[in-house]
C-alpha cells in the first residue's frame, strides 16, 4: 500500500504543480522554467518555519537535525505561500519594463539555475548538499501525515489528493474567469488591453505571483511529507518535466494537464521496475523526447484549449435583432454631458522618427457624435496621428484635447479610461478565443477581473459577469454576428473579424472611437456590412474618427474629412468639397 | 583589497570574461538571424567534449586530431538540431515558443542519452604521442610573472577567443554573406524578396554556431573533464552574455561577456567564488530592469 501511496503523492505533487503553471503558460502564454526551485523556495522556508527553536532542551548539533522558527504546520505552510509569492513577483518585476517572451525564458531559467547553486552554498538555510532533516509531520489531533510510516503515507496521499483538487479548482476557476479572458488576451494581443483601458501588468504580475504560491504550498507540504530533503529535489530536470507535462496535456486545458501529468508521472515506477538504476535517465530521455514529438505532430497537446467548447456551447441565446440591440445599447448613456467643446481637438502636433518627419504640426478638431475621415496619400501621418492620441507615442510638440481637457502625455490605459478607443489596421483579435470573450474583455469595471472578488464575493462577479456577457452579446448584435458569439474567431470570415474588432471598440463605452481602416482586406460583399456597422455606432451618438484609403467608402460615409498629406492639414470640410479641389485630388489619385 | 589580489582577479576576469564573450558569440549569431532561443546549443558543446574524448581513447589520435573530430562531431549535431527539429517547424510558421519546447525537450534528452551510452563517470581527456603511444592526461604550463600566475591554456583560451569574436563579427559585417544575415534579422519579407535563401543562411549560421559551441566544449574538456551535464550553464552563461552586452550587437556581446567575467572574478572578494554564478545572475536581471535592450543594445522605437 505505501509503495502505491508514495507513487500516488508523487504523481499528485507532479500535477498540482503542472496544473498552476499551465494558468501561466497556458492562459498567460507566458514561460516559466522556476517552477522547480519555487518549489524548492517553498520546502526550504516551510522547514526552516516549522523545525523546532535551538533551545537549551533542543540543541541542533546533538539531535543531528537542524532547527528554526518552531512554528505549527499551518503558520509554515502559510508562510511557504507567500515567501514564494514574493520571490516570483521580484522575478517577473523586469515584465514591467516591457520585458517579454525570451527574456522572460531567460530570467526564469537563470532564477533556477542560480537558484540551485544557492541552495547548495547557503547551509544557513538549507543544510548545503546535504539538506535538511527531521522536518515534523503535518499532525491533526493524534494523526500525522507523512511518507515515513506505511499507514501515514496513504493518510498523506489522500490528503494530498484534496490538496490537488482544490489547486485544480482554484486554477480553473481563475482560468475561466473575466480575469483568465484579461490572461488570454494578454497571450494572443498584449497590446490589446491598454487600448480598452486595462493595465496588462497586474494580471501578468499576479499570475505569476499565484503559479509560485501554489508551487512553495506543495513545496511546504513535500517538506512536511518527506521529513527530510536536498537541493538535488528541486533541479532544472523537474522544471522541464513540469513544463512537458503542460505541453504534452494541452496548453491553456486544465484537463489535458491532469491525463498529462499521469502519463509523465506514471513514466517513473514503470521504469524502475524495467530498466533499473538506469530509470532517471530514461524518463528524462522519454519526456524530452515526447516534448519534440508532441511539437512536430500535435503542437496543440493531447487535450487542446476548448476541446469541451462544442459541448457546453450552452442555451441559445434569443437571437437579438440589431434595431433591438441599438435600443438596448442608447440606454448607456454616453459619460460626456453634451456640451459646446469638440470631441477632440489636436494643436500642432509634430513627430518626427530620426531625421524623418511623420507628423509636422497637425491641427484639426473632430465634431461630437459625426463621423470624421482622415484622408490622404499614404505616408500622410494619419495613424501616427492615431498613435499620438491614444498615447502610444508621445508628440514632439502638440496637445491633444478631449471634450476640452488636455489629455497629452497620458499613458494608454489612462487615454482609454478617459474615453478614447482605437482598432487597428491589423485588426488584432485573439484568435483562440471565441467572439464572445473578445468583445466581453473590453467591456469596463468588471468585478471578476479582480481577485479579491473572484474570492470574497462570488455571487456579486457571477452576476457583473452575468451583465458583462449580455452587454457584449449587445454589442455583437448591433453588428449582426451574435449567432457566432460562441465560435473561435479564427474561425471567422476576415470581414467578421473587423466587425468583431469594431464590436470590440464599442464594448468598451468610449465616447470617441478611432477606428484605422476598417474595410482595407475586406471582401466587397462585405464592406457593406463594415460600413453599415460605423454608421450605427454614430446613430448611437458616439463619436467616429476613421483613417480609410477607398473614397467610396469615405464618401458614403463620412459627415467631413481632414485631408493630410506629409504630416501637415492642407484641408477639412465636407468629403464632397475636398474630392471636388483638383489639387487635393491630384494628390490623392496621383494627377 | 591589495593590489596583488584585485590584478590577480583581474587576469582571471579576463579569462573568464574571454570565455563568456566566445559563448555569446556562439549564441549571439544563431539568436540574432533566427529569433530561436537556442537552448539546444548545449548539444554541439557536449557532443564535442564527449567525441574528442571517445576519438583519442579509440584511435589513439594526437590532441590536434581529436579536436576537429571533436568540432566536426559538433557541428553535425547543430545541423541535425536545426533540420531535424527546427525546419519542420519554421515551414509550417510555428510560434517562437514551439520551437523554444523543441530545443528544451532536446536539451533534457541529450545529455541523459550521454549518461546512458557512456555512464555517469567524468572522462578526461587522454593525450597520445604523434606515434600513438604516448598517453597521458593532459597537463598545462604554468607561469609565475611576479606575483601573477597563469597558465597557457589560459593564454591560448584568451587569443583564441578574442580571435574568434573578430572573425565572427568581421563575417557578419564586412562580407556579402554577413550582410545577407543582416538583411534576414532585419526585415526577413524583403530579404526573401531580394532572393535571399533563408535556410541557406540558417545553415551556415548554425553551423557556426555549433562549431564555436563546440570550442568551448573542447576548452572545458581540455581543462577539467568531459560529463554529461557539462554544457548548459556554459550555454545559459552565453545567452546572458548576449541579453547583457544587447541583442543584435555581436561586439556589445563580446563585451559584455568581458564585463560579466570581470564583474564575477571581482565579486568573490566578498562573496567566495561558490557565488560567482549568482553574481551574473544578478547583473543579468539589474540590466533587464533598467536597460532591457541590453547595456550595448540600441533602444528599439
Amino acid at each position: 500500500m505505501a509503495y502505491y501511496g508514495q507513487i500516488a503523492i508523487n504523481i499528485l505533487i507532479l500535477l498540482s504543480l503542472s496544473v498552476s503553471l499551465n494558468l501561466l503558460l497556458g492562459y498567460a502564454g507566458r514561460v516559466s522554467m522556476a517552477q522547480s526551485i519555487l518549489f524548492g523556495v517553498g520546502a526550504f522556508t516551510a522547514a526552516r518555519l516549522v523545525l523546532p527553536k535551538l533551545t537549551d532542551t533542543y540543541n541542533a548539533n546533538v539531535s543531528g537535525v537542524g532547527y528554526g522558527m518552531g512554528w505549527p504546520w499551518w503558520a509554515a505552510l502559510l508562510g511557504a505561500i507567500v515567501v514564494t509569492f514574493i520571490a516570483a513577483l521580484v522575478i517577473s518585476l523586469p515584465a514591467v519594463r516591457q520585458v517579454k517572451g525570451e527574456y522572460l525564458i531567460l530570467l526564469t531559467l537563470a532564477f533556477q539555475l542560480g537558484g540551485q547553486q544557492v541552495m547548495t552554498v547557503w547551509e544557513a538555510v538549507t543544510g548545503g548538499p546535504f539538506g535538511v532533516a527531521g522536518i515534523p509531520a503535518i499532525k491533526i489531533g493524534s494523526m500525522s501525515f507523512s511518507t515515513v510510516k506505511a499507514d501515514s503515507t496513504v493518510r498523506f496521499a489522500i490528503l494530498m489528493l484534496i490538496v490537488t483538487v482544490i489547486v485544480i479548482a482554484v486554477c480553473w476557476g481563475i482560468g475561466e474567469s473575466p480575469f483568465g479572458r484579461l490572461l488570454k488576451t494578454l497571450r494572443e494581443q498584449e497590446s490589446v488591453l491598454p487600448s480598452v483601458g486595462k493595465s496588462p501588468i497586474r494580471p501578468e504580475l499576479l499570475t505569476f505571483g499565484i503559479t509560485a504560491g501554489i508551487a512553495g504550498g506543495i513545496g511546504a507540504l513535500f517538506a512536511f511529507s518527506q521529513g527530510a530533503m536536498t537541493p538535488v529535489n528541486f533541479g532544472l530536470d523537474l522544471s522541464i518535466l513540469i513544463v512537458s507535462v503542460v505541453v504534452l496535456g494541452g496548453v491553456g486545458n486544465i484537463f489535458g494537464t491532469i491525463v498529462g501529468a499521469i502519463i509523465l508521472g506514471g513514466l517513473d515506477p514503470i521504469l524502475s521496475n524495467t530498466v533499473g538504476a538506469d530509470a532517471i535517465p530514461w524518463r528524462a530521455v522519454i519526456y524530452g523526447g515526447a516534448l519534440v514529438v508532441m511539437m512536430m505532430v500535435r503542437p496543440q497537446g493531447l487535450i487542446p484549449e476548448g476541446a469541451f467548447r462544442r459541448f457546453k456551447k450552452g442555451k441559445s441565446t434569443e437571437e437579438m435583432t440589431p434595431a433591438e440591440a441599438m435600443e438596448s445599447l442608447s440606454r448607456v448613456s454616453a459619460t460626456h454631458e453634451v456640451g459646446s467643446a469638440p470631441a477632440l481637438e489636436v494643436y500642432g502636433l509634430k513627430k518626427s522618427f530620426g531625421g524623418l518627419v511623420a507628423v509636422g504640426g497637425a491641427s484639426f478638431t473632430i465634431a461630437e457624435g459625426k463621423i470624421t475621415a482622415l484622408i490622404g496619400p499614404n505616408g500622410a501621418g494619419k495613424t501616427t496621428i492615431f498613435n499620438m492620441i491614444t498615447g502610444t507615442f508621445k508628440p514632439d510638440e502638440g496637445t491633444v484635447k478631449l471634450f476640452g481637457e488636455d489629455i497629452t502625455g497620458l499613458s494608454v490605459v489612462d487615454i482609454a479610461n478617459k474615453g478614447i478607443a482605437r482598432s487597428f489596421q491589423d485588426v488584432r483579435i485573439c484568435e483562440q478565443m471565441t467572439v464572445l470573450d473578445n468583445v466581453a474583455v473590453a467591456v469596463p469595471k468588471q468585478a471578476g477581473e479582480g481577485l479579491t472578488n473572484l474570492i470574497f464575493r462570488p455571487l456579486k462577479t457571477r452576476k457583473v459577469e452575468r451583465a458583462t456577457r449580455e452587454r457584449a452579446l449587445e454589442c455583437l448584435a448591433l453588428f449582426g454576428i451574435s449567432d457566432k458569439a460562441n465560435d473561435l474567431v479564427g474561425e471567422l470570415s476576415y470581414g467578421d473579424q473587423k466587425l468583431v474588432a469594431i464590436a470590440r471598440l464599442l464594448a468598451t463605452d468610449a465616447d470617441v472611437l478611432l477606428l484605422d481602416e476598417p474595410t482595407s482586406g475586406v471582401d466587397p460583399a462585405n464592406v457593406e456590412g463594415v460600413m453599415q456597422g460605423v454608421r450605427r455606432l454614430r446613430d448611437l451618438g458616439r463619436t467616429v474618427c476613421l483613417v480609410e484609403h477607398s473614397v467610396h467608402f469615405v464618401q458614403q460615409l463620412a459627415d467631413r474629412a481632414v485631408f493630410l498629406d506629409q504630416g501637415i492639414v492642407l484641408a477639412e470640410g465636407t468629403v464632397d468639397e475636398l474630392i471636388n479641389q483638383q489639387e487635393l485630388a491630384d494628390l490623392y489619385f496621383g494627377s | 583589497m591589495n593590489f596583488e589580489l584585485l590584478a590577480q582577479l583581474t587576469i582571471t576576469g579576463v579569462v573568464l570574461g574571454s570565455f563568456y564573450a566566445l559563448m555569446g558569440m556562439s549564441f549571439g549569431i544563431v539568436y540574432q538571424t533566427s529569433k530561436i532561443f537556442h537552448l539546444a546549443n548545449a548539444i554541439p558543446f557536449a557532443a564535442a567534449g564527449f567525441a574528442a574524448v571517445w576519438s583519442a581513447e579509440t584511435f589513439h589520435l594526437p590532441m590536434f586530431g581529436a579536436f576537429v573530430v571533436g568540432l566536426l562531431v559538433a557541428v553535425i549535431f547543430g545541423l541535425l538540431i536545426l533540420v531535424l527539429g527546427y525546419f519542420p517547424l519554421i515551414n509550417r510558421n510555428a510560434t517562437l515558443l514551439s520551437l523554444f519546447l523543441v530545443s528544451l525537450g532536446v536539451t533534457v534528452a541529450f545529455p541523459n542519452l550521454l549518461q546512458i551510452v557512456f555512464g555517469t563517470q567524468n572522462k578526461t581527456l587522454q593525450v597520445y604521442g604523434a606515434d600513438g603511444t604516448l598517453n597521458r592526461a593532459f597537463e598545462t604550463q604554468v607561469y609565475n610573472v611576479g606575483f601573477l600566475t597563469i597558465t597557457q591554456l589560459d593564454i591560448i583560451k584568451i587569443i583564441v577567443c578574442w580571435l574568434v569574436v573578430l572573425c565572427v563579427v568581421l563575417f557578419v559585417n564586412k562580407t556579402r554573406f554577413g550582410r545577407s544575415i543582416t538583411a534576414l534579422r532585419t526585415n526577413p519579407t524583403m530579404a526573401a524578396a531580394v532572393g535571399i535563401n533563408s535556410k541557406v543562411v540558417y545553415i551556415v549560421v548554425f553551423a557556426i554556431g555549433s562549431l564555436i559551441a563546440g570550442m568551448g566544449g573542447l576548452f572545458v574538456t581540455t581543462e577539467f573533464v568531459a560529463y554529461p551535464t557539462m554544457a548548459l550553464q556554459w550555454t545559459l552563461i552565453g545567452f546572458i552574455a548576449v541579453f547583457f552586452g544587447g541583442i543584435g550587437s555581436l561586439p556589445g556581446t563580446a563585451l559584455g561577456g568581458l564585463l560579466l567575467g570581470l564583474v564575477s572574478s571581482w565579486s568573490s572578494v566578498w562573496l567566495g567564488v561558490q557565488f560567482a554564478p549568482v553574481v551574473v545572475f544578478g547583473a543579468l536581471f539589474i540590466i533587464l530592469l533598467v536597460r532591457p535592450q541590453g547595456l550595448f543594445g540600441k533602444a528599439a522605437a
